[in-house]
């Protein structure tokens, strides 16, 4: 049997405050999967991504990434991950280019290797012209591409997207469908976040569904949005969200 | 094939990246980093050597003028130290790209060591900067260039070490400036850049020898003029202690995500 791509037992997260972000999670997402993690804000959703990268440290509970613990021997499990955050986590005075390149140095890509995998993937997101310029210069959709760029520079066998889409157009979305199908036929396991709905249909075989720090519903992409009503309604159904909610977004 | 579980060696290629980040970012700002304590250091070469020194004989043997240089290079050093490790912890956590970091396959001591070796960069060109004035007013000698290298590194470490500490531990740009205004510049001041200890008052002595910034002013003129007055060896062992002190804190910090991690 293939180790699962991530493994999480009775996840834990505890804010400081007192504010438990994450109850109790378990979920196993095997290796190929390109797996859909939804709920509502708040959910619980970022937290669990933080804690599987390193950005938050868990309670209690145990992550594996590939069989490899992801706060003990956090170095190696964190060479497998690609992260594409939410937020627009750069330095914005450093230019497209630079922050993908500084990405892949700490992921100890030599100089060469660096430089063709970026020289791809500026032309895959269709940076080339944008490159030099800062950050806090590009508008929103290419600070977007240039968050996507970075996640990808070290090739990750575990891709996590959270909320790759928000606000960006169309044809973005259209060149990030079409390249995230093309990885992940290739082997590569995805996690996504959306809060598109119709997204997470259209791209994931596997889905699980957080509310409160909880998961309420898991199953295959079939079992779920299979019912009468599709996704929409067996979402609003475990998360007591409106559908007008759901709709606005 | 890559084996993912085979445990990783250092990272030298990412703690270089590091490295490349943080001169990057020095460099955006050269006034700020080199320019301005030079200029400060030249008008304390100017004021407190050239105008104040030329009515003040000899102290310790040598012109008053080497006297104080190796204090005021000494006072830049420690100040470049600081600002450059907890400006740029800080910078990092204000904006969340220190999250670039700690998603990567780095260890904590690849991130120190990182930090580090440019707080000494900074610092050490700052030091030179200083030196080459110097040169001008014909008042730089160095007796001893390891002791020299000795107390530029040590002391830059020890300072890029405490700001490391206090960029993760700041909430605020007010918290960042504190220790800089109640306790580096003071500090300092008063650690004898200006004067021997022998010529404060009896009563007044303990306040040198119980600052550290006393021992390392001295142990920096002691390698460029020759003039030391603390027992040999007592201030080289003081900052090495400090440095080993100063880097398991700062490691324990890390690994338990203080500042760092939610």
């Amino acid at each position: 049997m293939l180790t699962p791509a991530l493994k999480i037992t009775n996840l834990r997260k505890v804010y400081r405050r007192g504010n438990v972000a994450v109850d109790d999670l378990s979920l196993t997402v095997e290796e190929g999967d390109f797996f859909g993690f939804l709920g509502p804000n708040g959910a619980g959703k970022s937290t669990t991504i933080h804690c599987i990268t390193g950005i938050a440290e868990p309670t209690s509970g145990s992550i594996e990434i590939f069989g490899l613990d992801a706060v003990k021997n956090y170095r190696e499990a964190r060479r497998l991950v690609g992260l594409c955050t939410q937020e627009f986590n750069v330095d914005p005075f450093a230019t497209g280019r630079q922050i993908v390149d500084w990405m892949g140095g700490y992921f100890g890509m030599r100089a060469a290797e660096r430089k063709s995998r970026i020289d791809y993937l500026m032309e895959r997101f269709e940076l080339g012209p944008h490159e030099k310029k800062s950050f806090r210069e590009l508008s929103g959709g290419l600070k977007r591409r240039v968050i996507l760029a970075r996640a990808l520079v070290n090739d990750p066998k575990l891709l996590i997207l959270d909320e790759p889409t928000a606000g960006v157009d169309v044809e973005l979305r259209r060149i990030l469908w079409r390249y995230l199908q093309e990885i992940n036929g290739d082997g590569r396991t995805i996690l996504l976040t959306s809060h598109y709905l119709e997204e997470v249909e259209r791209l994931c075989r596997d889905i699980a569904i957080v509310n409160k720090g909880k998961i309420v519903r898991q199953g295959t992409k079939d079992e779920i949005a299979g019912a009468p009503g599709g996704l929409e309604e067996a979402y609003l159904a475990v998360t007591g969200a409106q559908a007008e909610h759901v709709a606005g977004q | 094939m890559q084996d993912i579980r085979k445990p990783m060696g250092i990272n030298w290629i990412g703690l270089g990246t590091i490295v490349r980040r943080e001169v990057s970012r020095m460099m955006r700002v050269p006034i700020q980093a080199f320019i301005a304590p030079w200029i400060s250091a030249l008008l304390f070469i100017f004021i407190f050597g050239f105008v104040v020194g030329g009515r003040i004989a000899t102290i310790g043997g040598v012109r008053y003028l080497e006297f104080v240089l190796p204090g005021i290079l000494m006072m830049n050093v420690v100040n470049a130290a600081f600002l450059q490790s907890s400006s740029a912890i800080y910078f990092s956590r204000f904006i969340k790209f220190v999250e670039e970091i700690l998603v990567s396959p780095l260890s904590y001591w690849e991130m120190i060591a990182g930090s580090l070796s440019v707080v000494v960069l900074r610092a050490s060109i700052t030091g030179v900067g200083i030196l080459v004035m110097g040169l001008f007013f014909g008042a730089v000698h160095i007796q001893s260039f390891p002791l020299f290298l000795f107390w530029v590194v040590s002391v830059s470490a020890v300072f890029g070490l405490l700001g490391i500490i206090v960029g993760l531990w700041s909430k605020s740009f007010e918290q960042l400036n504190m220790p800089v205004v109640f306790f580096l510049t003071p500090l300092s001041m008063v650690g004898g850049v200006f004067n021997t200890v022998e010529m404060l008052p009896t009563w007044l002595r303990w306040l040198a020898w119980s600052n550290p910034f006393f021992y390392f002013i001295n142990g920096i003129r002691g390698a460029m003029i020759g003039v030391d007055e603390t027992p040999p060896g007592l201030g080289e062992g003081l900052t090495l202690l400090m440095l080993a002190i100063l880097s398991v804190t700062v490691w324990r910090m890390y690994a338990k995500g203080y500042g760092l991690r939610e």
